[in-house]
């Protein structure tokens, strides 16, 4: 429904993807692991190719401490609820990874 | 005034002092069936159907003029609706 | 024959004196329209017919007010003369305490001061004068609450880190987005559906979930200051759930076309403040060295019990039906505190508080309070931050979370029955996708797109470089936290001051 106010109504998101250039938002989903209590949020070049992104993950959930990065490299990625095999050197934008998309997977 | 066919707890927590004293006996005599628990600083008083605060009877044990906005210093919360408050009763209960 | 001296007669009775000196003040207007005069009130789809229906059993006059505001302001500003001249701060139970009155000093007071902001434009802006009245006496209750709350906890500031800049931090940091976004949601809104936001939904329906935790728990905990202001506003609380039942009530009554309205209202604000007041059951669980009783005991009672059973049953007459997402919150109740508490824990070095592991002591009473999450959050994640505190190091995230767009908690609620998947939703309006904690939050966004797209996400606001640059440091700076604000609770200063005020060592680690 539309906002009821007294007068025409339409503003614009504070986080659309124009404010972002050539970087986008990713939230990235270790699902099943809440010792990240939620999935985080990472700003990304759309250019940045998939691989980069495994290597940034292999770093930031090392902060786990039972965390085995090499487990990355045989995990099921899903980019917004749907199964993928990500081709790693192509860019996130070119793997199916929009504007806060959700890139998930479990160990 | 209408009050619900169907009685349910009502309450009201009022601050625990030396002052409520009064209050308190005065509530508890007017009110069969009153449930009093006691919590840190404060006293709950509870029943089914409603609840009655008479300003003669508060008056009476407290020696010396009470009227019933005083009550205001004494409540913390309540549950119920106020289905009456004048110049000598207030009632809490519901109306549905 | 003499008649013994009787206390004198007042010419008018209460309900008299409260008719002419409120609403036999009000006048129809003559040279301007009714609509001219009161702009604000149609917009909304809400239909009155009659406003002097609005009843107010308080029956105050501004005499009666001022009397007993005051006599409440002299008994207060006196406890907390006793309190600071007898340096009552060391009778807490713990320094660790006062992590929750950060949290309340941070969170509230500015929101005291919204509220009564907007209770002033609806005593100009209702067409009632009975409604005026009350919005009048409220407005000028929730200043005062401001200004209480504010002088009451101005104590522990000298003594304490975490208190300093709470104005500044009200504005802009992370976790205080969320009662900040809360309340702006509400005050533009229009003056109907804020009576049924701020004025039923918070003030009755949940207004016992915020406060009784907070000042039990000072009254547990030695904070006589915090316990005193908490039991003297809570007297004007009593004023202000009644004007709530009182708003709801008027609007069923006056037109039945309202009902959908009110009950769609209803429905959003419910589950609006019961995220809000999540922090308070990670606090109440968490925070308290003594605590009074567990969230999920409060829940059952000041909601479930008092609410569900007593006031729904009341408001069933009008045709209204429990808040639409209430069985998500009832279901949540065993897991809502791990959870906040858990997300507090790892990014508290970006906070104005500070976070530990629970002692044992602190684990004991969980697990006696939740026998059967406790022990699930505690071997997936409590164990674990102790074993990277064991080996010298502390947990914090290193990055920043997934925020829900409605109530700005980062994303770590779980799907109903499964406490350890983080439950995600989103939509897609106009080609933008925006995140979800929950179904709640999900239809509340669905039915108003249009404005929680402009939600202000602390997280996404960093990453467009509006939070000062780039990095924590950067961050940290901007939001003006310095050394001892955040971060872990053990050796603290705030933890090192109070072993020295107490005369006992620091413990060797």
């Amino acid at each position: 429904m539309a906002v009821r106010a007294n007068y025409d109504y339409d503003w614009p998101s504070r986080s659309a993807a124009e404010l972002y250039g050539d970087d986008q938002l990713v939230h990235v989903w270790w699902k099943g692991n809440p010792f990240f209590v939620s999935a985080q949020t990472f700003r990304f070049p759309k250019a940045m190719p998939f691989g980069e992104l495994v290597g940034l993950c292999k770093g930031f959930f090392a902060a786990d401490p039972d965390f085995d990065p090499d487990a990355m490299d045989t995990v099921q990625w899903r980019i917004d609820k749907v199964d993928v095999t990500p081709d790693l050197t192509a860019s996130l934008e070119a793997n199916g990874v929009g504007h806060k998309s959700l890139v998930e997977f479990s160990i | 005034m209408s009050v619900a066919a169907e009685p349910r707890p009502v309450g009201v927590d009022l601050q625990e002092n030396e002052e409520n004293r009064a209050l308190v006996e005065a509530i508890e005599a007017d009110n069969d069936d009153l449930n009093i628990r006691h919590m840190p600083g404060m006293i709950r008083l509870t029943k089914t159907g409603q609840l009655v605060i008479n300003q003669a009877s508060v008056e009476a044990r407290l020696g010396r003029p009470w009227e019933t906005h005083e009550f205001q210093l004494a409540i913390i919360s309540y549950f119920g609706e106020f289905v009456e408050w004048d110049d000598d009763q207030i009632v809490i209960a519901w109306k549905h | 024959m003499t008649v013994p001296a009787q206390k004198p007669v007042r010419k008018l009775s209460m309900k008299q004196r409260y008719s002419a000196l409120t609403h036999d003040l009000d006048w129809t207007p003559t040279y301007v329209t009714e609509e001219e005069i009161f702009p604000y009130t149609t917009f909304e789809g809400i239909k009155v017919h009659d406003w002097s229906k609005w009843e107010d059993p308080f029956r105050l006059t501004v005499e009666a007010y001022n009397k007993y505001q005051s006599e409440k302001d002299r008994r207060l500003y006196a406890v907390l003369d006793g309190f600071a001249q007898s340096q009552g701060q060391l009778g807490l139970t713990d320094a660790s305490y006062m992590n929750a009155m950060k949290i309340f000093l941070q969170g509230i007071p500015i929101h005291e001061y919204d509220a009564h902001r907007n209770f002033s434009y609806l005593a100009r802006y209702a067409n009632g004068p009975g409604a005026r009245f009350a919005a009048l006496c409220q407005s000028m209750d929730e200043l005062r609450h401001a200004q209480t709350e504010i002088h009451t906890l101005s104590h522990y500031n000298k003594y304490f880190d975490g208190m300093h800049d709470w104005h500044k931090w009200s504005d802009r940091v992370w976790y205080l987005s969320v009662p900040k976004s809360f309340f702006e949601d509400a005050m533009t809104a229009g003056p109907f559906e804020w009576l049924i936001a701020i004025g039923f939904s918070f003030e009755y329906l949940l207004t016992n979930l915020l406060f009784v935790p907070f000042m039990s728990g000072a009254a547990f905990n030695g904070d006589l200051p915090t316990m005193t202001f908490g039991f003297s506003a809570q007297s004007d609380e009593s004023r202000h759930m009644t004007l709530g039942l009182e708003a709801i009530k008027f609007m069923l009554e006056q037109d039945e076309d309202n009902l959908p309205i009110v009950q769609a209202w209803l429905d959003k604000w419910f589950w609006r403040g019961y995220r809000l007041i999540s922090l308070v059951a990670g606090m109440m669980d968490y925070m308290l060295p003594k605590r009074v009783m567990s969230w999920k005991e409060a829940f059952e009672l000041y909601f479930e019990e008092q609410m569900l059973n007593g006031l729904f049953k009341d408001l069933a007459y009008y045709g209204i039906t429990p808040p639409r997402h209430v069985q998500w919150a009832i279901d949540e109740k065993e897991i809502l505190s791990h959870q906040v508490y858990w997300v507090l824990y790892q990014y508290s070095h970006a906070a104005a508080f500070t976070t530990t592991i629970p002692n044992e002591a602190d684990q004991a009473w969980l697990q006696e309070a939740y026998p059967e999450t406790w022990p699930v959050f505690k071997e997936a994640v409590w164990d674990k931050a102790q074993r990277v505190q064991d080996a010298g190091g502390r947990y914090f995230n290193p990055g920043l979370p997934q925020l829900c767009t409605v109530c700005q908690i980062p994303m770590g609620f779980t799907e109903p029955g499964d406490p350890l998947t983080q439950c995600q939703r989103q939509s897609v309006y106009e080609g933008e996708r925006y995140d979800f904690c929950s179904d709640g939050c999900q239809w509340i966004f669905d039915r108003e797109p249009t404005k929680y797209r402009q939600s202000w996400l602390p997280v996404h606001q960093i990453f467009q470089g509006n939070c000062g640059g780039p990095t924590l440091p950067d961050v940290a700076a901007w939001y003006g936290l310095q050394p001892g604000d955040g971060g872990e609770y053990l050796g603290s200063p705030d933890h090192q001051n109070w072993l020295a005020w107490h005369g006992q060592a620091p413990k060797e680690d």
